[in-house]
């Protein structure tokens, strides 16, 4: 089959997003002077290629030139969510969540600078359609939240409310069915009541016929 | 369509004093002014031509050529018939400012081209421009670590000497990375593949750059170009040595790649 060519299809969305979003942040991006020509390289285990990410000129590329590396991590995407300030680098080591090697200031810079990333998304959106609309579509977006926290906080109550009070007024199976058995055994006896007393009224009709004779 | 076997028989046409042009065969000093005339024609359209034609997939196919490339800051680069610069450009951002990427073009048109979009990029530190023969490449012996020549070896009049000067001018453990269209591994692409340039092809040329004849050349020049196997001997005569190929998508392109000892 054709080689899709899916690594370098993900390393050049990944570039376009990833300095995107440094060009987009309204925080100095101080790190990137410490780390110009520097490369990190992620080896994640969910993907079979690495990630390198070499910085020039405060442009991040994306390529998968390992042995150009200044720092080689390797990990999993869900540690790599844990990783967004500095200081945890050491903890998830001590963990054996992650391995590095190489210099540990380079993989510190660009945590740094993937925890200090902050876009002002209604600045952004200002640009494209307007202040009027960004202000509308803002305000749309700040009730449907509420909304949505309210129906949910709603929701979450009635649960509550059900599974504490009303859930212990319900009929459970197991009752439901030691009623049927207590209803089946009064059935019984009411049948072998009433034998009984057909027994007897047998027995009065006999002995009656015998004393009139 | 009996291209390959067009390919076969015009290579057996070919003599010490011709070669081809496309499906045609020509005298060896003609062809450079005409590949030159194709390309001043086309350097104004030349990349939006190539995201046309391509379907962007040629930038996928560079990104390939840079992985493979094994460039580290500090390294020089030549960057032959670099045209508007797609490589130079990736190369100038991984050799830092130690290092110095080429851009040489035997065409002045696709030159100039190439060096307005890289000053437009902010990238004017570490990259110089050359107008250059690949058959006779200006510079000293041993001078680059890496040389690439992408989508241009098959434009080139005398590829084994092209080759060889390649060799030369790569310092020992320097490597040769070639990027090139090639023979599809697939009879289903292949067909597909000649459907579309031979038809397709030549007609977008004619609306997007005015110039159907210099894409129908394009498509023609592809089919006479050397297939995979041919290429990697003619590396390994020029000297090259560990030489081997990746086939891009079914084999439409072939990365090649050679190293100097």
């Amino acid at each position: 089959m054709p080689q899709l060519m899916l690594q370098q299809v993900m390393s050049a969305v990944l570039e376009i997003i990833i300095n995107k979003a440094v060009s987009l942040n309204i925080n100095p991006n101080d790190e990137l002077d410490a780390l110009e020509q520097k490369t990190l390289a992620i080896k994640l285990a969910e993907l079979p290629f690495p990630l390198c990410l070499t910085v020039n000129n405060n442009k991040i590329l994306v390529t998968k030139l390992i042995e150009r590396a200044d720092c080689t991590i390797t990990t999993s995407i869900s540690t790599l969510r844990e990783l967004k300030k500095g200081q945890q680098l050491t903890e998830l080591i001590k963990q054996g969540c992650l391995d590095l090697v190489g210099d540990i200031k380079v993989a510190k810079h660009f945590a740094s600078l993937a925890e200090k990333i902050d876009i002002d998304w209604q600045t952004e959106l200002a640009k494209h359609i307007g202040d009027v609309a960004t202000h509308q579509l803002d305000h749309l977006n700040n009730t449907i939240k509420e909304k949505v926290a309210f129906a949910s906080g709603q929701i979450q109550a009635d649960s509550v409310e059900y599974l504490v009070h009303e859930k212990r007024l319900v009929v459970t199976s197991s009752q439901i069915s030691q009623f049927n058995q207590a209803v089946s055994a009064v059935e019984l006896q009411t049948k072998q009541l009433e034998n009984r007393v057909n027994q007897l009224v047998d027995r009065l009709s006999t002995h009656s016929i015998q004393t009139k004779g | 369509m009996s291209n390959q076997k067009n390919s076969h028989k015009d290579d057996n046409n070919a003599t010490d004093d011709t070669t081809h042009f496309g499906y045609k065969t020509v005298a060896k000093d003609e062809k450079v002014s005409m590949v030159a005339s194709v390309f001043h024609s086309v350097a104004a359209q030349y990349d939006v031509m190539n995201d046309l034609m391509s379907f962007g997939i040629h930038r996928l196919w560079k990104r390939f050529t840079i992985d493979a490339s094994g460039v580290r800051p500090g390294n020089t680069v030549l960057d032959l018939a670099g045209g508007t610069g797609d490589l130079t450009a990736k190369f100038s951002q991984l050799v830092g400012r130690e290092g110095k990427v080429i851009l040489a073009d035997i065409n002045s048109s696709m030159l100039n081209v190439g060096r307005d979009k890289l000053r437009d990029l902010g990238l004017v530190q570490n990259i110089e421009y050359v107008q250059a023969n690949a058959q006779y490449l200006p510079f000293e012996d041993n001078t680059f670590d890496i040389v690439t020549i992408a989508f241009g070896l098959r434009n080139v009049t005398d590829k084994d000497m092209a080759l060889r000067s390649i060799y030369r001018v790569l310092k020992p453990g320097g490597r040769l990375l070639v990027l090139e269209f090639s023979k599809p591994e697939y009879e289903l692409v292949n067909k597909a593949y000649d459907f579309y340039s031979f038809n397709i092809l030549p007609k977008m040329g004619e609306i997007v750059a005015k110039d159907g004849g210099s894409y129908q050349y394009l498509a023609e020049s592809i089919r006479m170009h050397p297939d995979q196997e041919t290429l990697k001997t003619m590396m390994d005569d020029a000297g090259f040595e560990q030489t081997g190929y990746k086939n891009l998508t079914g084999g439409v392109v072939a990365l090649h790649k050679g190293y100097k000892f």
